[in-house]
């Protein structure tokens, strides 16, 4: 076992003491379960390409006082929820009908936060269970059943350097509800800070998911967003990833009941010497689920970008479509990109592909811009670009797409880009 | 309809005979003497004793490997037999005259004549029966143009050289858990050397045959290729039908100098066990190529056999614009397991590699393709295309896809995709409309599912393949 | 002289596709071009335009007195030579809008002149939209990007509006076109006539040619002009077909 967990269960037995909220005996069940778990190494297969050492290494600054501006989104009308270093700021904006939130403690919340805590997040992820048994921060949201919430709930989660926060968002959506929340993290000091979201979704609900990990530097950034789709549900996520030190996320999606619907659009953009892992994974235990995944990534400098993207089809899931598809650009000597599609498949009459390439240039496209008089190194740009762009664009929320899009563009310009191929 | 399909796939397995030959087999058990006697049995130099040894002290401190997609009992490696040869091949007879016929009666029941009349023409055989080589053919005329093709325990007797230099230099002694296991223990096997600039006459051939109870197989294959050279190499393998497991542990070795060309074939079928997954072969091979500049590996496999499969044949392309190629076919059913999949390290600038794998799985049985491509720093240029497709026939089988794809060259290219399908309703309908029966509709969607992997086996083999996996389809109805 | 082509042997992969052909355009001069599906039609434009893997075996082609092959591919397009393609290629992600404006200030930036601001492009752009019929949206969305075969066609023409080239091939840009679109097409090309741009017309109908009159008609059969006349060559083919050819020499091999 390593120190950095050994003290983790050490503040768990405080935590627990602490805390006598209706989580208390979800806690104590989540730290005996971490207490049998080994610290991953690179011969973890789900650890293969990252390393813990910086996590290990990590000695935290002061804690500085820095506190970032709330960016305002043109055209986005939201809820918002600041938190700065794992701190609510301000009051609770005024909610519409339909939805109530409250912080992981808070008594009016319990019966939402115990009936979804733990249950979509995989019990055997270590990290997710280190946020169990140290997470007292976060939001508890409940959609009640029918209520359609038009005005997005934004979460924001700055962390500063100097910071170790662990944070939670537990979501229940009642039947035929339908939400949108963004979850926003952003902080590029040394810091640590784990963060995972657990989404519930009732018969015929509906959720548009954003996170944009937007962290950067020397942060160690380590989290995850699941959900759990009741029948005819539906899921759309887009995931905007910058890489840090450390970033890892773990998406998890349960296909629970039938006819479900999920659409998962993840990209990343990677430099200086930044390290981005995600690892995807989608459970079809049931017949009949839809799952159409993207993930795209630009790998520029000494980045490393890694990727695993499971797909898990149960013996009685019959009738699934399943789809994934990774694609990256590397642009630089230095920078490595590790990919690895899975399809673990059980049951015969499904539809299951995925694709995965690196550094693939289309030919056709680069021919045609060419034969327009448009130089070469600007044609790759605007490829390569388009790539990321695509999966922007449809992002359903217009004014966010809008309000991302120069963001990535301008991260985009600095990377440096290969001559000609 | 799926009933059908399943009775369809049914099968029967022809090479389930056992032999009444004396043999002369260890006792099971595995420690530094029993090595010391298979090397004093081969007559083996003291480097080569020296060499198994380290080999062995290296595998007691290794772990059995875990990781691939199998589920299967332990193998207790105190309870196999080592070493197992014909009473008769003692006194190693000089010519085919002096091979006891029984012997000769089991190739000729699997369809391998071993006198050279009655053989295919240019085809060359090296017959491996349990620990031993019978006979080699073609030998003569296979000196004429250069060729050196015979029993590895032959080679390190004769030509000690080219083994010292090349054995374990692909796959070094302390690779992986089974390979070294087999650099301790393996008994025969084929080595073939082409000398600069030939083209080999013919197809060479080495035919493995497991008979005695309890022995394992572990067999080692050394091809090299020289400057310029070009080979066609074909492998087969069969096992009579027992209810015990049995473990065939194989390494095989391509060495293709600069401009060579080696194009290696296997068609597996060990004994596969029984449809509730009782007896069979636990084949664990590992086969591996090291490309120099402008040469060509080329992988082509059909497995139908062994109970459990793990095998991955890889490509090393170490020379500038070396190429790679894997090509496979993964027929499971009843209970078995396969893991197969390809590695290829792409070093050298403007290398190229294929990866198809089309797998089948019917019954209860689970097919993995699990590959590794990865783009080195120096691999400018480089490509890669892989293709995995799978075919699931009844709803208890299982099929899995794990390619893992590494780049840290900007300018190389990987493109992977893979799908899954079943032999649809729709399918068998349109079949059976047009007057096909189940057994013949299934076959035929196998077969046009497999086509682009058999295209690649040699003439001789693509036959023998398809044949293969039409009576593994071929229905034991009634 | 705006075009000559010169005993133009070429190949794709490894097959000789290109086997002698010899062509001259004047300046304001319409040339069409027909023949089976096979000939070497579209290929002689990716020849014209520098595709990669469409290699010059022997032979020359100049345009405006300048060797086209020492070219690359998009300075020849800076030069004024202008393809419609047969299959448009679809770009998702970039822009309709992004792409043609970077198209047209690439060529404006060759020919010495000042890029054009967003918004003079805009105008522009709407212009050229309107002109071939296409809702303005098709600004905004990708390159191609779930275009109808149609749409693709008229896409291509709007591009040829903005890019005012001297030399144009347009490759069976009426195909799959509905009467309406045609004359979109028609329209389009001919709004650009103006007695010094020249254009090679592939088709395989007569149609077109009602609308776009040239004045040479040229049959391409088994890599090389077998024949070229009048506008009253392509009615005549448009009657009896390409029988009168025989069979190509590969057919019995
Ligand atoms: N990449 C390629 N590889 C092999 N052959 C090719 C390739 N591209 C074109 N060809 C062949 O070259 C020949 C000429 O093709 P081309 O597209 O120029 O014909 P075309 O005259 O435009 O025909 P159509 O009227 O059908 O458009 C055809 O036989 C075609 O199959
Ligand atoms: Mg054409």
């Amino acid at each position: 076992m390593s120190d950095w967990l050994a003290q983790v269960i050490d503040r768990a037995d405080a935590v627990a003491n602490a805390q006598k909220d209706e989580l208390a005996s979800l806690r104590q069940n989540a730290l005996a379960e971490l207490k049998q778990q080994q610290w991953p190494t690179r011969r973890t297969e789900a650890w293969r390409y990252t390393s813990l050492h910086p996590l290990e290494d990590m000695t935290l600054p002061a804690l500085s006082q820095d506190v970032p501006a709330v960016p305002e989104i043109d055209g986005v009308d939201s809820l918002d929820f600041v938190f700065v270093n794992g701190k609510l700021q301000g009051d609770m904006p005024k909610l519409p009908k339909g939805v109530s939130v409250g912080g992981l403690t808070d008594s009016a919340m319990q019966a939402a936060a115990t009936e979804v805590f733990g249950t979509v997040k995989p019990r055997t992820h270590l990290f997710g269970l280190v946020n169990d048994v140290l997470a007292t921060d976060g939001l508890v949201i409940d959609v009640a059943a029918g209520a359609k919430i038009s005005q997005p709930l934004r979460i924001l989660n700055f962390v500063s350097a100097g910071s170790e926060t662990h944070h939670r968002v537990l979501v229940r959506i009642g039947d035929e509800a339908s939400v949108s929340v963004i979850e926003h993290g952003a902080g590029s000091g040394a810091s640590v800070n784990t963060a995972f979201a657990e989404y519930a979704l009732g018969a015929k609900a509906r959720l548009e998911h954003y996170r944009f990990a937007l962290h950067g530097g020397d942060a160690i950034h380590i989290g995850g967003a699941h959900f759990s789709l009741g029948t005819e549900a539906r899921l759309n996520s887009t995931l905007v990833g910058y890489g840090s030190q450390l970033s890892r996320l773990d998406y998890d999606v349960i296909h629970a009941g039938q006819h479900a619907n999920a659409k998962l659009n993840a990209v990343y953009l990677l430099a200086p010497r930044e390290h981005f892992d995600l690892h995807t994974n989608i459970e079809h235990a049931v017949p009949n689920g839809t799952t159409e995944e993207n993930a795209r990534g630009i790998i520029g400098d000494r980045a490393r970008a890694v990727f695993n993207g499971r797909i898990h089809i149960h013996r009685d899931a019959q009738k699934t479509l399943a789809e994934l598809n990774n694609r990256n650009l590397l642009l630089s000597r230095g920078g490595t990109i590790s990919t690895k599609p899975e399809l673990e498949i059980y049951a015969d009459d499904v539809q299951c592909a995925h694709g995965a390439t690196v550094a693939e240039i289309d030919d056709k496209a680069l021919y045609y811009m060419l034969s327009r008089g448009i130089k070469r190194e600007q044609a790759l740009v605007m490829l390569n670009f388009g790539f990321i762009q695509e999966l922007v664009a449809q992002m359903p929320n217009k004014a966010l797409a809008k309000w991302l899009e120069p963001q990535l563009r301008d991260r985009f310009m600095l990377m440096d880009v290969r001559n000609g191929s | 309809m799926s009933e059908q399909i399943e009775k369809a796939i049914a099968r029967k397995y022809d090479a389930g005979f056992v032999s009444e030959i004396e043999s002369d087999t260890f006792p099971p058990g595995l420690d530094e003497d029993v090595i010391r006697r298979i090397s004093e049995m081969k007559n083996e130099p003291e480097w080569m004793l020296e060499w198994r040894l380290q080999a062995f002290r290296s595998w007691l401190k290794m772990k059995e490997p875990d990781w691939a997609h199998l589920g299967y009992e332990r193998i207790d490696y105190q309870s196999i037999s080592y070493y197992s040869a014909p009473k008769s091949m003692k006194d190693k007879p000089k010519s085919l005259d002096e091979v006891d016929p029984e012997l000769i009666r089991t190739y000729e029941k699997l369809g391998i004549p071993l006198h050279e009349q009655k053989m295919l023409a240019g085809v060359a055989v090296d017959a491996v029966f349990d620990s031993v080589s019978v006979v080699t053919t073609f030998r003569a005329k296979l000196e004429e143009a250069g060729v050196i093709f015979c029993p590895i325990s032959e080679a390190i007797q004769k030509y000690p050289e080219l083994v010292k230099k090349y054995l374990g230099s692909v796959v070094p002694r302390s690779d992986n858990f089974f390979a070294a296991l087999n650099c301790a223990v393996f008994t025969d096997g084929s080595f073939v050397y082409i000398p600069k600039g030939v083209r080999c006459p013919m197809e060479l051939s080495t035919y493995f045959r497991i008979n005695e109870l309890n022995t394992g197989q572990f067999e080692r294959t050394l091809i090299i290729a020289d400057e310029g050279s070009h080979v066609s190499y074909l492998e087969g393998c069969t096992a009579p039908q027992r209810d015990e497991n049995q473990l065939h542990a194989a390494v095989v070795e391509l060495v293709a100098l600069d401009d060579a060309e080696i194009k290696y074939s296997t068609v597996q079928n060990w004994y596969p066990g029984d449809e509730n997954g009782k007896g069979g072969i636990y084949n664990f091979v590992t086969k591996r190529g090291i490309a120099h500049k402008n040469s060509k590996i080329s992988w082509t496999q059909v497995e139908t056999g062994s109970a459990i499969t793990w095998k991955y044949p890889s490509c090393i392309l170490k020379g500038d614009n070396s190429v790679g190629e894997f090509y496979s076919v993964a027929l499971t059913r009843g209970r078995q397991q396969a893991d197969t999949g390809t590695k290829m390290i792409h070093l050298g600038k403007n290398t190229k590699s294929t990866i198809v794998s089309k797998g089948i799985s019917a019954g209860n049985s689970s097919n993995a393709y699990r590959g590794l491509v990865k783009m080195g720093p120096g691999a400018d240029g480089a490509r890669n295309h892989t293709e995995c497709d799978s075919l699931l026939i009844g709803d208890k089988c299982a099929a899995h896809t794990f390619p893992y794809i590494e780049s840290s060259n900007p300018s190389a290219i990987v493109e992977h995709e893979a799908t899954t399908s079943k032999v649809s309703d729709d399918q068998m309908f349109l079949c059976k409309q047009r007057g096909l029966d189940a057994e013949k509709a299934v076959s035929m969607i196998v077969n046009g599912f497999c086509k682009e992997v058999f295209k690649e086996l040699p003439m001789e083999f693509a036959v023998e393949a398809g044949k293969l996996l039409e009576i593994s389809l071929e229905g034991s109805v009634g | 002289m705006m075009l000559t082509i010169k005993d133009l042997h070429a190949r794709v992969e490894d097959k000789i596709i290109l086997k002698g052909l010899n062509l001259t355009v004047k300046p304001g001069e319409v040339h069409a071009i027909m023949g089976p599906n096979g000939a070497g039609k579209s290929t002689l434009g990716y020849v014209m335009s520098g595709r990669d893997g469409y290699e010059l075996v022997s032979g020359s082609i100049e345009m405006n007195g300048e060797d086209l092959m020492e070219m690359d591919i998009e300075e020849r397009a800076q030069q004024g030579l202008f393809l419609a393609f047969q299959y448009p290629v679809e770009i998702p992600g970039v822009s309709n809008m992004e792409f043609m404006k970077e198209s047209v200030n690439a060529i404006r930036k060759a020919r010495g002149e000042e890029a054009l601001t967003a918004a003079e492009f805009l105008k522009i752009a709407k212009e050229a939209c309107k002109q071939v019929n296409l809702p303005l949206d098709f600004l905004k969305r990708g390159v191609n990007e779930g275009f109808s075969g149609g749409e693709k066609k008229r896409n291509e023409i709007m591009q040829l509006i903005l890019l005012k080239p001297k030399l144009v091939i347009l490759d069976e840009s009426d195909s799959g076109l509905d009467i309406d679109a045609l004359k979109v097409v028609a329209d389009g090309v001919n709004s650009q006539r103006d007695g010094k741009r020249s254009f090679i017309v592939v088709t395989h109908y007569q149609r077109l040619l009602d609308f776009i009159e040239p004045d040479y008609v040229h049959i391409l059969a088994d890599g090389k002009i077998v024949k070229s006349g009048g506008p009253e060559l392509a009615k005549e083919v448009e009657s009896t077909g390409y029988a009168w050819l025989g069979k190509p020499e590969e057919a019995g091999a």
